[in-house]
């Protein structure tokens, strides 16, 4: 019993540290005024730990491994984050015709390359430039990671059966996922972003609810018998 | 092969297939009825001033409301299959062909419904400012709208009925996705609408709510609200907006999910047949830990071959562009 | 205001005698619908009509709430905290399942409250942390009492809806009838948008309380239609498919109602409502 709720504290650890990862631009993004997916933090969240879940669900099948199955989710979570940057930095590039670059910092952290020059002014930089996208792919796959995570544990230490510990890990990720928005507020790049520095806010809330949310879900398997 | 590892691939292909015409369906809804992040410009216009006729369909974000549709049309559908397919054992399919697309209307009939009170809503809310309820607006887009949700919905349906029965059509059915079809249908309407909404948002809003501006530079702050109500002929309607995002904007997103939905399946079962679990399926093994590790590194490889081409393209694009000029 | 006496009479002919009352304050509706809304889902054998508008009531609750606390600017948008409610309200409903079975009398089932004490409990120390200085500091008044509102709103609405699909709160039936089969993710993404979508569509500087209650009201409506489908295809109800059936006919009628009033409403108190125009632009 002890081990579900470590291990959903650590999930739900994860997954708050990955939509602090995550390139979030929200609706700025949309009109080219803001750098990261165009997208809000828990609408893209829950679509990385959507695809890692179900990438997850299938490897379970077939494999008992802890590791595995969580490794496996955080792939799948990658996947479709690399993706999504890729295809909207294609879009931007030849249908609105800006470069992808960064209005946070005035030099790329990873390819020392300016910014500043090539930034529309009056915006806060558009586009998903390199330092951006290895921030995106680290968040998409701790966040899988997490969700995987919970998902195993829900279903192979506390004996819920499949849809039950969907639902439940979906429930307990989105829980934390919304209090790492509400300490967002709005947009973040990434690592490289100043705001970043809030992260261990925003950890302590989520290690404070997923230590609640653990010893409920204990207590429901333990109650409902199925421990 | 035997039969089973090729009807897997090739049901897998078909997944992949659907996925492309889902989001490319997907991302013209939502511009069709202007949804989630580019409908903050259009609320904001009426309050500085841009009185405009365009649909302003304010139904939270697009992975929420996709996983409504999907998830009504996937628990219709299971509702139907589970009354219909004990009157034709060994012929599901029947059974299928008839749940689906009823399963898929009442999905449209909760958009359409939806739809209709978050534009009378929004602009009732906005009296203030002069914009008026145009009734022609309102009746002219709820087809179009509705039919666009119709292909997406239907799409997805479907891919989660294959998913939910994969093992069944290939002829094991130890290979059934352990999900329910309406949750199969609750995590890809999230995925299809986050998608949607990252990719395919960006040439509406950036692009074709602000064409009067010039080409080739981020929408400027200054320029929020200030959206492009004149057409080329007359007072520009949604209708006017999604036949240009369909050019473009549709196929890139479409070609996002197809490519997600190709890869993750296909590490899968490729993973599972380097591993040797094929076609017998020995469970929780060795060999089914050699098929899960085999899944991680082919997708570790794909991510960085992503990377790369990330990489390749800042690059061009930064040499191509040069910096910023004008004012 | 002449919505209150019209639902009435439009309403008794056809049901069971039941009096529709919108209590005019937000506290008020809460305890209202927390009181109601608890004792209803005890008693699990109720037809599911009165069940039905016990979640009506919840969700009105929830909608009140999420649109309290939105209305000082979230920052990432109004659905965020919708969904919220409904992940604390599965967690909660889970808990408050697996307890259920311990104090159970026959068919009346008080132990599930604990499940809604102890989200309303996470959702107050969660709110608590958002809004102190030393942590997130979203500074919203009134955070903290939001947010257990909506965990406490949230529990209450998915018990109901499973007592309405099962017919019983039995932690064993519940699984293999509503979370293998599916159902719960239609519950979950329902009353995301039940609590939701009404403030969410009549977003902006006039927007009026009534108006959005009606959209919650019909929203409700939908759900009812539903959930009826669901209990007639799995059959789980002591009274036989008549109270399927009837959970359908009472959906229908409350959302048919409610939407003509909603749209009514909106088209009356819009600026103005015409066929077709020219637009203008305001300097």
């Amino acid at each position: 019993m002890l081990l579900i709720v470590v291990y959903v504290v650590i999930g739900g650890l994860l997954a708050c540290l990955a939509a602090h990862l995550l390139p979030v631009g929200g609706a700025p993004a949309a009109m080219g005024t803001a750098t990261g997916i165009a997208t809000g933090t828990v609408q893209i969240m829950l679509g990385a730990a959507m695809t890692g879940l179900f990438t997850a669900a299938s490897v379970d099948t077939f494999t008992d491994s802890i590791l595995l199955v969580a490794l496996s989710g955080a792939v799948g979570a990658t996947i479709m984050i690399c993706v999504v940057m890729f295809m909207a930095n294609i879009i931007y590039g030849f249908g609105a015709g800006v470069v992808p670059i960064s209005g946070r910092v005035d030099v790329d952290p990873i390819t020392k390359e300016p910014q500043a020059p090539y930034k529309t002014p009056q915006t806060d930089g558009h586009g998903v430039p390199i330092v951006v996208f290895v921030s995106g792919s680290l968040g998409g796959f701790i966040g899988g990671f997490g969700g995987a995570l919970m998902y195993y544990t829900l279903l192979n230490y506390a004996h819920f059966s499949a849809g039950t510990a969907a639902i439940g890990a979906i429930s307990i990720f989105v829980a934390n996922a919304i209090l790492a928005a509400y300490n967002i507020r709005g947009t973040i790049e990434g690592f490289h972003d100043p705001k970043f520095k809030r992260l261990p806010y925003a950890l302590v809330a989520s290690f404070a609810v997923s230590l609640l949310c653990g010893i409920v879900v204990s207590l429901t398997a333990v109650l409902g018998g199925t421990l | 092969m035997p039969i089973e590892v090729v009807l897997l691939f090739a049901w897998m292909l078909v997944i992949a297939f659907l996925a492309f015409i889902a989001c490319t369906f997907e991302d013209l809804e939502s511009d069709m009825g202007s949804q989630s992040n580019p409908n903050s410009q259009v609320q904001l216009a009426a309050q500085v001033g841009q009185v405009n006729r365009f649909f302003n369909k304010a139904i939270s974000g697009e992975p929420l409301s996709n996983a409504l549709y999907c998830v009504t049309a996937g628990a219709i559908a299971w509702i139907l299959l589970q009354q219909l397919e004990p009157l034709v054992p060994g012929a599901e399919w029947k059974a299928a062909v008839l749940a689906i697309p009823i399963g898929v209307l009442g999905a449209v009939v909760m958009n359409v419904i939806f739809s209709t009170t978050a534009h009378c809503g929004r602009t009732a809310a906005m009296k203030r400012f002069e914009q008026p309820i145009y009734l022609d607006v309102l009746y002219g887009h709820l087809m179009p709208i509705g039919a666009h949700a119709f292909m997406t919905t239907f799409c997805i349906t479907c891919i989660a009925y294959i998913q939910s029965n994969l093992g069944t059509l290939a002829g094991n059915p130890a290979l059934n996705h352990p999900f329910a079809l309406p949750l199969l249908g609750f995590v890809w309407g999230i995925t299809v609408g986050s998608i949607g909404s990252s990719t395919g948002d960006v040439h509406y809003g950036t692009e074709r709510e602000f064409q009067d501006r010039p080409f080739g530079e981020g929408k400027r702050v200054v320029y929020h609200g200030k959206i492009t109500r004149y057409a080329s002929c007359g007072i520009r309607t949604q209708r006017d907006i999604a036949g240009f995002c369909a050019k473009f904007g549709g196929p890139c997103t479409g070609m996002t999910f197809g490519l997600i939905i190709l890869f993750t399946n296909w590490t899968t079962l490729v993973g599972m047949q380097l591993g040797g679990f094929l076609p017998n399926l020995p469970a929780f093994t060795a060999i089914g830990d050699m098929a899960a590790i085999w899944t991680i590194v082919l997708g570790l490889l794909i991510v960085a071959a992503l990377a790369v081409g990330n990489v390749i393209f800042v690059k061009w694009v930064r040499k191509k562009c040069g910096p910023f000029v004008g004012v | 205001m002449t919505v209150t006496p019209a639902v009435v009479e439009e309403e008794a002919p056809a049901k069971k005698g039941l009096s529709f009352k919108f209590p005019p304050e937000e506290t008020e509706m809460g305890i209202v619908a927390g009181i109601i809304g608890a004792v209803i889902v005890i008693f699990t054998g109720l037809p599911a009509v009165i069940k039905g508008v016990g979640l009506i009531l919840v969700l009105l609750w929830g909608m009140d709430s999420v649109r309290k606390t939105s209305k000082y600017g979230l920052g990432t948008g109004v659905p965020s905290i919708g969904v919220l409610g409904t992940g604390y309200g599965v967690v909660g409903a889970m808990m408050g399942l697996a307890v259920a079975e311990y104090g159970r009398v026959g068919q009346i089932y008080p132990a599930v409250l604990l499940g809604v004490i102890v989200m309303g409990v996470i959702g107050l120390v969660s709110g608590a942390i958002s809004n102190s200085e030393k942590f997130i500091a979203m500074k919203i008044p009134r955070l903290e009492r939001g947010m257990m509102e909506l965990g406490m709103a949230g529990t209450l609405a998915i018990l109901l809806e499973c007592s309405i699909v099962t017919g019983s709160l039995n932690f064993n039936a519940v699984v293999n009838q509503v979370m293998n089969t599916g159902l719960i993710a239609l519950m979950f993404i329902f009353n995301c948008f039940a609590m939701l979508h009404p403030y969410n569509a009549c977003l902006g500087p006039d927007e009026r309380r009534e108006r959005t209650r009606m959209c919650g009201v019909e929203i409700s409506g939908l759900v009812c239609v539903l959930l009826g489908f669901a209990q007639l295809a799995l059959g789980t109800s002591p009274y036989g498919p008549l109270d399927a059936v009837s959970m359908i006919v009472f959906g229908a009628i409350i959302f048919a109602v409610f939407f003509w009033k909603f749209i009514k409403t909106c088209m009356d108190e819009a600026y103005e409502t015409v066929g077709t125009g020219m637009i203008k632009t305001i300097e």
